[in-house]
């Protein structure tokens, strides 16, 4: 049988000029339809930003983790909430007591972002964020306005995956017209106040978690990002005003040559989509951002050392496929909230491939090999039949409502576990070239590490309740939900408006919920006190 | 001939672990196996799963496992199926149990745990084998 990619395409033992759709290959990197990577900036050093995401135990703990990786030579922030704070719960809820603080930050209140960005220098450290965006955005500009900083200098992105998120691993209990709606609006109130921030990472790596291949991992990236920009040109936002601030951030999984070819079809594809369908005139509308996250369903539970040989070689395939920023999976993902050490050997990964391998020292070293460009060309035409055929089932909020995605997650899942249990997937560790576990001990001192629920948290969030100027919080809450009610306002500034108010990140989600006629808690346990 | 009794069995995830694909997987390996599975899916409190397992006449209650909360919830689980004097079997799966968390969730009543070793055959044979058990207990 012919060897074959992870999204099934059929390869030929090797590859000539035959194969490639346009054989001169005259591209050059920077130039539409950047396939061969963004125009690197003239003053800008080579390479790429080094992250690594943080975020545990309240916002003083994260902000000394923060002050660590900037000490290891981490040149932007990027903050995970805790799984209450991604999902709008606050900590005192009574579904959310043994998770705070820790698989993320806890934040709920303006007081935690003061506290996150402390001293963090904000003129040369973009702040990245998977905290919900509209209370990442309205924190970020809470900590701003408080220092007096410059609006326009601001520099950081939030995620936005409206369609997705409820479906895999980022529930908030709201319904999908609120969800897009919350999305456009900070997209919307972002271009217009924060001109230098990102407020649009399409983000496909969260969500191709579950087992989705690179077409279908980019082909429903492709689907939120159209219906996004459809939604933002129908209220009259320009498009070359937003999509130069659109950033993809892709997943890279383990098959080397198709992640990078994924990589070049996406940069190409969005370049096309924006000029020849979207009529953008910018060419910085164009060339999209890319950045990118190992795969953590890649790392193995078993032999947590090879865990660090994967990222290595992922983050290679993200570095030769031009990236623009890379954070690789810490090696006890598997088991755990990412150690001190294992985000260490993350960053260390990146500072090898960079300094010592010097991977980016040309753009695009791949550019024009026969068989990189035939996978770039096929996995191109992949993703725009497959966005074809789903927008040809109707409206992508429709299709979220009626679980058409759900669907598609829940039977990639199972095809990753069948393929993996079954061992035509070959996982080294975990089905094939496998130790004894009483043997298996190396590194596992680090995984056996817990991080202990923040309870300190619960007390003082409720502490913060009692506080706060109860007619004030009130006001703003009701301020919000009559906002959320007309579906022709941007709520961000009234969000804004009850964060600085004293209003907590759960009381103003289930204010918005309430607009929408859904429970003001989805778990059943609270209820609104404005 | 006589037909086995089909074993009941209720899985679901714990707080706000949300990371659901591997109960969704297990789900329909029981089901292919010919279990009844009675799906929570996320948010359970460990009221609710002993609730559901009493009125479902459950044998068996399975847990998927992909975030720490597990470590807190599962004693208040064992101590809730104590107080209200069910006989059923609690199993956990999941690669976040490790080896040392395996052995104090045996050591706190859990029958089985299921690491990310453990094949199809051994999770269907064990959860039918105490679904057994505990019907045969019940009698």
């Amino acid at each position: 049988m012919a060897e074959q990619t992870r999204s099934g395409i059929a390869l030929k033992p090797y590859y000539t000029r035959e194969d490639v759709t346009c054989p001169e290959i005259p591209e050059t990197p920077g130039a539409y339809p950047y396939t061969r990577g963004r125009l690197r900036p003239p003053q800008a050093a080579p390479g790429w930003i080094h992250r690594d995401l943080s975020g545990e135990g309240d916002a003083r703990r994260s902000n000394e983790q923060i002050k660590y990786l900037i000490g290891l030579g981490q040149m932007g922030v990027d903050v995970i909430g805790d799984s209450p704070t991604q999902s709008m719960i606050d900590p005192d809820h009574p579904l959310v007591r043994h998770s705070v603080g820790t698989q993320g930050v806890s934040l709920c209140h303006k007081q935690d972002y003061l506290d996150l960005l402390q001293d963090i220098p904000l003129e040369r450290t973009p702040v990245s964020s998977s905290v919900p965006a509209v209370f990442a955005l309205t924190g970020l500009l809470a900590v701003v306005e408080d220092r007096g900083f410059d609006l326009n200098k601001v520099r950081g992105s939030v995620l936005q995956a409206p369609l997705y998120a409820e479906d895999c691993g980022y529930s908030s209990g709201m319904p999908f017209p609120l969800l897009n709606r919350l999305a456009a609006d900070t997209i919307e109130f972002a271009v217009k106040k924060l001109p230098r921030f990102h407020a649009y990472i399409e983000d496909t790596y969260f969500f191709s978690e579950s087992g989705l291949n690179g077409v279908e991992e980019m082909a429903l990236g492709f689907v939120e990002i159209r219906h996004l920009t459809r939604e933002l040109m129908r209220r009259g936002v320009p498009v070359d005003s937003f999509a130069p601030r659109i950033a993809i951030l892709v997943n890279c999984g383990m098959d080397f040559f198709e992640e990078i070819a994924k990589i070049r079809a996406t940069r190409r594809y969005f370049a096309r989509m924006m000029k020849e369908e979207f009529k953008a005139r910018d060419p910085r509308s164009w060339s999209t951002v890319i950045t990118s996250h190992t795969s953590g369903l890649t790392l193995t539970a078993q032999q947590s050392a090879n865990n660090i040989v994967r990222g290595s070689i992922q983050g290679m395939a993200l570095a030769l496929a031009g990236a623009q920023a890379i954070e690789i999976s810490a090696f006890d993902e598997a088991y755990r909230t990412p150690s001190e050490e294992a985000h260490q050997v993350a960053l260390r990964t990146q500072q090898v491939l960079q300094l010592e391998a010097g991977i980016s020292k040309v753009d695009d070293p791949l550019g024009g090999s026969y068989y990189v460009e035939a996978l770039t060309d096929e996995i191109e035409q992949r993703i725009v039949s497959m966005v074809a055929e789903i927008e040809a089932r109707g409206d992508a909020v429709a299709l979220a409502q009626d679980g058409f995605f759900r669907k598609l997650f829940a039977d990639a899942s199972q095809r990753h576990y069948r393929l993996v249990s079954s061992g035509e997937r070959p996982v080294v560790g975990a089905n094939c070239h496998r130790i004894p576990a009483d043997q298996d001990t190396l590194l596992r001192d680090i995984t056996e590490k817990k991080i202990e629920p923040w309870r300190g948290r619960i007390d003082e969030v409720a502490g913060y309740r009692k506080t706060r100027d109860r007619d004030a919080v009130g006001r703003s809450l009701r301020g919000l939900l009559q906002a959320a009610r007309d579906k022709t306002v941007n709520v961000v500034p009234e969000v804004y408006g009850a964060l600085l108010a004293g209003a907590t990140a759960g009381e103003m989600a289930g204010a918005m919920r309430l607009a929408y006629d859904h429970p003001y808690d989805p778990w059943g346990e609270l209820r609104p006190d404005f | 001939m006589q037909t086995a009794p089909i074993p009941r069995v209720v899985v679901g995830l714990f707080g706000i672990d949300q990371h659901e694909v591997g109960a969704i997987a297990v789900t329909s390996l029981l089901r292919d196996a010919g279990m009844e599975v009675i799906y929570l899916g996320r948010y359970n409190t460990p009221v609710k799963f002993a609730r559901v397992a009493s009125d479902e006449d459950a044998e068996v209650i399975g847990i998927s496992c992909h975030s720490w909360e597990y470590l807190h919830f599962v004693p208040e689980l064992m101590h809730r199926i104590a107080s209200d004097a069910l006989d059923v079997a609690v199993v956990l799966g999941g690669s976040v149990i490790t080896p040392a968390d395996a052995k104090s969730m045996r050591a706190a009543g859990v029958a089985a745990v299921f690491g990310p070793d453990a094949t199809k055959d051994q999770m269907v044979d064990e959860i039918r084998g105490l679904a057994q058990a505990v019907r045969e207990r019940r009698r």
